[in-house]
């Protein structure tokens, strides 16, 4: 092949950039205008295919085992993937599918900032790298690349990034919330050569022992990173022994160019061309909480609206113009972390039949308003929980999709889409009487929003990782100084709908054995929604409460046999909490930053469901049944809110629908509807007035500032929708 | 390529296929005749004759109106309240009840479950014909209304389904 020859004349970075003139020059992914392999030899191309693909999931599941982490080994918080000489992504395990592209631009940012001259680029070396600004999603997320030479020719690129689970910044775990610069977010290993000669740095594997909390985690886990590459990486080169190396070279780019060309079909093939909108919003609450740094502790609003336009070509746009600017806090993402949620929504919505590859990015773009929270104009930014603001806006475009299936009648993968996933996140003194640090990974498992056919997840989904698992709590118990009093689920958690969300669950936990445990939760939309319901379905409740006991009597209600907190209970005005122990009650708003709790202490947290989707009085007053009596539903909000009325059978303790009275009472709901709404032309003129008087709470006012001066298209949709005068401003 | 007969589709777009089918479906390659099925399907529920151009939504329809003026493409509800022309939002012409009082929210989200008045409401829009519940916003109280789908229908019925788009008289 004349690529083979041509290659070994180029650098790296010739040979990169040649590829992207040859895309740019034929629309084509490396100027592969026919998939001839595919088409002359369709059994030895797609053979080879598969064993690519086998080959990452085989080093995922080795190195899950190594891994120390139960981030890693319980929740499966690791993906291995195979790229390109240029950094493009052939094939990928199973796992945390947003890293198609971040290790792309990581592999990509080394050869184009000159890594072939200075550090090297040699056979048996290492990088790492948890800059999102360079190639990941956010400072817990880390990188481990190897690269992959045959007969001394660099051929591909082996990775693995696995979530850590504590990075040393300000506040501890992962996800570091109080970080409001960068330089607060913990241990940054920026595009390094880590290790040589197949083995990690002695100097590489000091610096974390003594930079983070809790260093066996992400020591053991990048030894687990490096084993899954190195097992890749020699598997790749036994393979390339068989099939020989023209063909790997070829047969591996056509699979990219396949993966664009499958994206841009699917898209035909599932959607409807057009231009769809949708939002969200993001809650933030700071002000005078204990530990928020000087840059910023006011409360913030954020609008994330999305557009997508499909064009006749299959090709989709998506558009975060009229978002707010970046702040000094730690949400904010990087373009790489946008392509991150941008990946793990396609791969479960779309791009799901195994070629997972760059193919779908080249079928793909955005346009991400430079300045705001998805593209800061400095990088010294804060990201690490840039999973707050990404997943409600990724849960949008879940959304704008559906729109699509739904219309083109693919109502079955309709998916109201993915929620926030509150993190607790800990630090202090262990159990044990040690130092620790750690996030609690049970977040894998909220609820997810419905489906077009059916209701959502029960605690059982995360957008960010569709193979999420909770972990057992009996693992989790041994990595912190808590013990479970419950883990139950959540009733009303989910969004009511004809298919109604998923519902999430809540944790209970009593304080063991420690003196001292510093609880820093994030990822909270507090006081508004952060997702969404669909064709009449309500979103679902944000959780955003804490619930603290200090001083408490737990050790008598033991002692004297009572019964024990196990959940919050069902009661929304007072929590069993308040209702069974003695002591100082504290529920917090939002993020959880306070001061550290002790033995005996109580701690509950709740994570959240999904959105529903269709008009709630036409669920079947059957399944509402089912719900309330395994307690997804209340039957105070069957009632209200589905227009059901059940009788409880105490004796047996069962539920039954009084068909007649729901019957009547949805009529009635019907009724009152229309006696209390007003047509929608009359309430713009109602509110045009209170938006003229910029009647608005200060977040609301500040968030309309921030849009309307940063995006000029907003401006304009805002002023033109109230008929506002030219010169108004907020 | 797959394909589903009326009943199938029927029962898997209400959701009353068993979940082993519906999941065999899912994981099987789309069949490419779904769309016209579908829209046969909607055709026998609503009231009205106009054909359905295209579902955007629950209970939502873009039609090409039998009556004056004859092909208008306008959006109906499947109780045959009509909503204007496609390219508008239809929403502008919908009834509008908004939760942002403390007793109307907690009919939904009581307690712990609210959200904040001061920084979000719910718009729920509803049909003024037969009341149901097309579709819920939840905004920061000022935030204009979204138009959710301004589909390409000529693209779509032309490129994508090779099919007339029945023409619009004006």
């Amino acid at each position: 092949m004349n690529d083979a020859s041509k290659n070994e004349t180029m650098t790296f970075k010739e040979q990169l950039l040649e590829y992207d003139r040859k895309f740019r020059e034929t629309g084509c992914y490396a100027g592969i205008t026919e998939l001839k392999y595919r088409e002359d030899d369709p059994l030895r191309y797609e053979s080879l295919h598969t064993k690519l693909r086998s080959m990452t999931i085989a080093a995922r599941e080795m190195a899950r085992s190594i891994s120390a982490s139960p981030g890693v080994r319980e929740v499966g918080e690791m993906v291995v993937a195979l790229y390109t000489p240029e950094g493009d992504a052939i094939s990928l395990s199973t796992g945390i599918m947003v890293h198609v592209h971040t290790m792309s631009r990581f592999i990509k940012w080394m050869i184009q900032n000159g890594y072939e001259e200075s550090p090297g680029i040699c056979p048996g070396d290492i990088f790492a790298n948890n800059d999102a600004f360079i190639g990941t999603v956010q400072v817990p997320d880390v990188m481990v690349v190897v690269p992959i030479f045959y007969e001394g020719e660099l051929v591909g690129w082996a990775g693995t990034v696995a979530h850590e689970l504590e990075v040393g910044g300000i506040t501890p775990g992962g996800d570091v919330y109080l970080a409001q610069e960068r330089f607060t977010e913990g241990l940054f290993v920026t595009a390094e050569k880590v290790g040589y000669n197949d083995e990690l740095r002695r100097d590489y594997l000091i610096r974390l022992e003594r930079n983070l909390r809790m260093p066996i985690y992400w020591m053991f886990d990048d030894k687990a990173k490096v084993a899954a590459n190195l097992e890749l990486r020699d598997q790749v080169k036994e393979l390339i022994d068989d099939v020989g190396l023209d063909y790997y070279k070829r047969a591996t780019r056509e699979f990219i160019e396949e993966g664009r060309r499958a994206q841009l079909s699917r898209v035909k093939q599932l959607m409807v061309p057009g231009r769809y909108r949708g939002h969200t919003f993001y809650g933030h609450l700071t002000e005078g909480k204990p530990g928020i740094l000087p840059l910023s502790d006011g409360n913030l609003l954020y609008s994330i609206p999305l557009e997508l336009e499909v064009n006749g070509d299959g090709q989709m746009h998506l558009d975060f113009e009229g978002t707010g600017s970046w702040g000094y806090h730690s949400m904010n993402c990087t373009p790489a972390g946008m392509d991150g949620g941008l990946f793990v929504t396609l791969t479960q919505s779309m791009n799901y039949e195994g070629k997972v590859n760059d193919g779908a990015w080249l079928a793909t773009d955005m346009n991400l308003p430079l300045g705001t929270w998805t593209n800061p104009d400095r990088h010294t930014v804060a990201t690490a929980t840039s999973w707050a603001l990404l997943l409600p806006a990724f849960g949008i475009f879940q959304r704008l999709l559906s729109r699509g299936f739904v219309s083109r009648g693919f109502k079955e993968e309709a998916f109201v889409g993915q929620v926030n996933s509150p993190m607790v996140e800990m630090g202090g003194q262990s159990q044990y009487g040690d130092q620790f640090g750690m996030a609690l990974f049970e977040c894998s498992a909220a609820g997810s929003g419905a489906l077009g056919i059916k209701d959502g997840i029960d605690t059982g989904y995360v957008g960010w990782n569709p193979e999420s698992d909770m972990g057992n709590m009996e693992v989790w118990e041994q990595g912190i100084p808590m013990l479970y009093l419950g883990r139950n689920i959540t009733a009303d958690s989910g969004g009511p709908g004809r298919h109604r969300g998923g519902t999430s669950f809540t944790s209970t936990w009593l304080v063991h054995n420690t003196d001292e445990l510093t609880i820093a939760t994030s990822e909270h939309s507090s006081r508004v929604f952060d997702n969404a319901g669909m064709c009449g379905g309500y979103p679902a409740p944000t959780a955003h409460r804490h619930f603290t006991v200090r001083n408490s009597n737990i050790q008598q209600i033991i002692d004297e046999q009572k019964p024990l907190p196990h959940e919050l209970g069902n009661d929304p005005y007072k929590s069993d909490m308040e209702r069974l122990v003695e002591g100082d009650m504290n529920v917090i708003e939002g993020p959880h930053i306070d001061k550290p709790l002790q033995s005996g202490d109580l701690f509950a947290h709740s994570y959240n469901g999904g959105g529903g989707y269709g008009d709630p009085i036409e669920r079947d007053p059957l399944e509402i049944v089912r719900d309330v009596e395994n307690g997804y539903v209340t039957a105070e909000i069957a009632e209200r809110t589905h227009a059901v009325v059940l009788n409880h059978d105490k004796e047996r303790n069962a539920w039954h629908v009084d068909e007649d009275a729901t019957a009547s009472l949805r009529k009635k709901t019907r009724n009152g509807r229309l006696n209390k709404a007003v047509p929608v032309e009359e309430w713009i003129e109602s509110e045009r007035e209170r938006v003229l008087e910029r009647d608005f709470v200060t977040e609301v006012r500040k968030m309309y500032q921030d849009t309307m001066g940063i995006s000029s298209r907003f401006n304009e949709e805002f002023r033109e929708f109230w008929r506002l005068p030219k010169d108004f401003v907020m | 390529m797959a394909s589903y007969n009326h009943d199938t589709v029927r029962d898997l777009i209400d959701g009353r296929l068993p979940w082993q089918s519906t999941r065999s479906i899912m994981s099987q390659y789309k069949d490419d005749d779904r769309f016209f099925k579908y829209i046969d399907i909607l055709q026998e529920r609503v009231t009205f004759n106009d054909p359905i151009l295209l579902p955007i939504g629950e209970h939502l329809y873009i039609v090409a109106k039998q009556g004056e003026p004859q092909g208008e493409r306008v959006v109906k509800c499947g109780c045959g309240y009509e909503f204007g022309h496609y390219t508008q939002n239809w929403k502008l012409k919908a009834a509008i009840n908004v939760r942002d009082e403390e007793e109307e929210i907690a009919e939904i989200y009581p307690g712990r479950h609210s959200y904040d008045p001061d920084w979000m409401e719910i718009r729920e829009f509803i049909c003024p014909g037969c009341a149901t519940l097309l579709e819920v916003e939840a905004a920061a109280p000022g935030y204009p209304i979204v138009f959710d789908f301004l589909p390409d229908l000529e693209t779509f019925y032309r490129d994508w389904l090779g099919q007339e788009l029945p023409a619009e008289t004006r």
